[in-house]
């Protein structure tokens, strides 16, 4: 009997120590175990993974061409919104809008991945700028953020892009030249604080080369950081963009958003008109674009939980 | 309070606001200015007549002159002329729209602070429950659902589906009659555009408290004896709030953006409407004057939120 009972601890002692010292994982395996564990930001990823692949087969393959009118006809496009052959209905163009709405998963992911991609290069390079020289060029530098943020940021990017002239590039650029200030303060903070710790004195000790020590040493460590906020500007810049097509200003034909297609500008309407004569063109893109945005949260405070555990909430 | 530290941080930073204003209405006057089209295209003006109207009106000076004359002017609050309108000054229109949007944005700005500081009290002193895990998860779709969305349910909830089910008896009436509007016409974009930043504010007071809660004075509280109710609101909520105050500007910020589509969704006669009206017809003055309003408000509420800040937390010192 106690010969069992040992056997046993001693297994129960083996296993545990299998936990407690379990083996060395780098920070991105640590980081994926625990978003594994995340419900919900598993539940965001597995529509964001949909949203893509609609987008993909957009790209080849669409029910009807977007832009296409006609393709039902026009007595029919708002009298009776769904059929078989147009599950969501028609504008009164008579366009597909299921067509247009899988368009529009391509514009809002070019338009998020783009304009999280530019803001990246700016903000980093400005932030590294100013927290690795620190001095005039710091002070100057965040007292031009600090101008930034006193700005209706949606105001900017739509007088913006009216001067840039239409076009999917110079959406992003105006969505851009307004949402670089938190990447760039966020990335001056953390250069600040790494550049006092003790393995970069030791690396300026060594004698490294200050280039070097800015691009091996401080900015892999703020790199955590960094990527929580990248997928952070993603969901900003979809609903920006989103903003600025629903108010008739931004993506037009023939291309589509969903935006656009939820503010009726394609056919020339107002929003409320539509809302009023064939709802349900209003509803399909804003609902695609909700669920978007709400998985893109919830997968990106599952990343902030896993890869940034130091920030809190 | 008013050290005289804080009488140089409170100057440093109306130079600031200087500063940003001037820099956004040129940068605006600028960028207006190089658009292509002129405010006349619907006179269908050609030629000599056309260059005579730019003339008359200065629009064929270079731009900064342009622009330093009408700095002049805005000085002393008379952001000039019309140029769609003929002749209609732009300040009693703009500062009419002004009062709008304000009663409009100060709406919002109650729901979202009480709504989203409720629901954070209540989410912290239930952690971890169920009610946590609901208040959580609806302010986090909360955020995510864009105002315009919200509004157009509740348009086709409030404005087309309630008029359809009461036949007409009761209703919120989609077309926006006087200049002004009245409290059940202000009603739902204000909830609207409310809801959508109160997620944020659900959030932050909910973490906020959480904090506060494992502070030793809490715990002195509660060794005392008092009841739960009494700690939360009277010891806890108070130092709560000093993280929510500190998100104000952010959230006035956005506020004013969804304020812009809300009034161009709902038809409100307000500065976000007339914005995008204006440049879209080339109206650059009254573009620029409520840009210039904007960012001077932004300003504004920034440093009174930080002077309010100070104010509740004696740990600050500026």
């Amino acid at each position: 009997m106690a010969t069992v009972v040992t056997a046993q601890i001693a297994e129960e002692d083996a296993t545990q120590g299998g936990v407690l010292v379990r083996e060395q994982v780098g920070l991105w395996r640590d980081g994926l175990r625990r978003l594994r564990r995340n419900k919900l930001a598993l539940a965001g990823a597995f529509y964001l993974i949909f949203i893509v692949l609609v987008a993909l087969v957009a790209f080849a393959w669409t029910p009807y061409k977007p832009s296409a009118q006609n393709v039902c006809p026009v007595e029919f496009a708002y009298a009776d919104g769904i059929s078989a052959a147009h599950p969501f209905g028609c504008d009164p163009l008579g366009r597909d809008i299921l067509s247009q709405m899988m368009q529009g998963a391509q514009i809002s992911l070019i338009v998020g991945v783009g304009t999280s991609l530019i803001v990246c290069v700016v903000g980093i390079s400005v932030g590294l700028l100013a927290g690795f020289s620190r001095g005039v060029l710091d002070a100057v530098i965040s007292t031009v953020i600090n101008a930034f943020y006193g700005v209706p940021y949606l105001l900017l990017s739509l007088v913006l892009y009216l001067v840039l002239g239409p076009g999917l590039l110079t959406i992003m650029i105006a969505i851009s030249a307004t949402s670089w200030m938190d990447m760039a303060r966020l990335v001056r903070g953390q250069a600040l604080s790494i550049r006092e710790r003790e393995f970069v004195e030791a690396a300026r000790a060594s004698g490294t080369r200050q280039g070097r020590i800015l691009f091996t040493h401080i900015f892999p460590n703020a790199l955590g950081p960094i990527i929580v906020q990248a997928t952070f500007i993603i969901p900003v810049a979809i609903l920006t963009e989103a903003f600025l097509s629903f108010l008739g200003v931004g993506i037009r034909p023939p291309l589509f958003s969903w935006g656009a297609i939820a503010s009726g500008s394609n056919t020339g309407g107002t929003p409320l008109n539509l809302l009023q004569s064939a709802p349900w063109i209003v509803l399909f893109p804003s609902a695609a674009l909700s669920v978007t945005l709400l998985a893109f949260n919830f997968f990106g405070d599952g990343l902030r939980d896993a890869f940034d555990p130091r920030q809190k909430r | 309070m008013l050290t005289r530290g804080t009488l140089i941080y409170i100057g440093q930073r109306l130079l600031l606001i200087a500063f940003t204003v001037l820099a956004v209405s040129f940068a605006v006057f600028a960028a207006l200015h190089s658009l292509p089209g002129n405010p006349f295209v619907n006179e269908k003006l050609h030629g000599a007549e056309l260059a005579a109207q730019m003339h008359l009106y200065g629009l064929d000076l270079p731009i900064p002159i342009q622009y330093w004359n009408w700095l002049k002017g805005a000085i002393h609050g008379d952001f000039g002329v019309s140029l769609a309108i003929l002749n209609e000054p732009i300040s009693p229109i703009v500062f009419r729209e002004f009062s709008v949007s304000l009663m409009l944005g100060g709406a919002a700005l109650l729901i979202t602070l009480g709504l989203g500081t409720v629901l954070g009290v209540i989410a912290a002193a239930r952690q971890n429950t169920w009610v946590d895990y609901t208040l959580t998860t609806f302010a986090v779709i909360g955020y995510s659902v864009p105002s315009f969305v919200l509004a157009s349910v509740f348009i086709l909830v409030f404005g087309v589906w309630l008029f359809n089910v009461t036949h007409g008896a009761f209703y919120y009436p989609l077309n926006w009659t006087g200049t002004y509007g009245t409290i059940e016409e202000l009603s739902i974009p204000a909830i609207a555009l409310g809801l959508y930043t109160s997620g944020q504010v659900t959030r932050i007071t909910r973490a906020a408290m959480l904090d506060v809660i494992q502070q030793d004075y809490i715990r002195t509280a509660r060794a005392k004896g008092l009841r739960q109710r009494i700690v939360i609101l009277r010891h806890a909520f108070r130092n709560a709030l000093i993280p929510v105050v500190s998100i104000a500007g952010p959230l006035i910020i956005t506020i004013i953006v969804g304020s812009v589509v809300i009034e161009n969704l709902f038809g409100i006669p307000g500065l976000g409407k007339e914005f995008v009206e204006s440049i879209l017809r080339h109206d650059y003055n009254i573009a620029i004057a409520v840009f210039t309003l904007y960012a001077a408000l932004i300003g504004v509420a920034n440093l009174l939120v930080d002077i309010a800040y100070a104010a509740i937390d004696p740990r600050i010192r500026y």
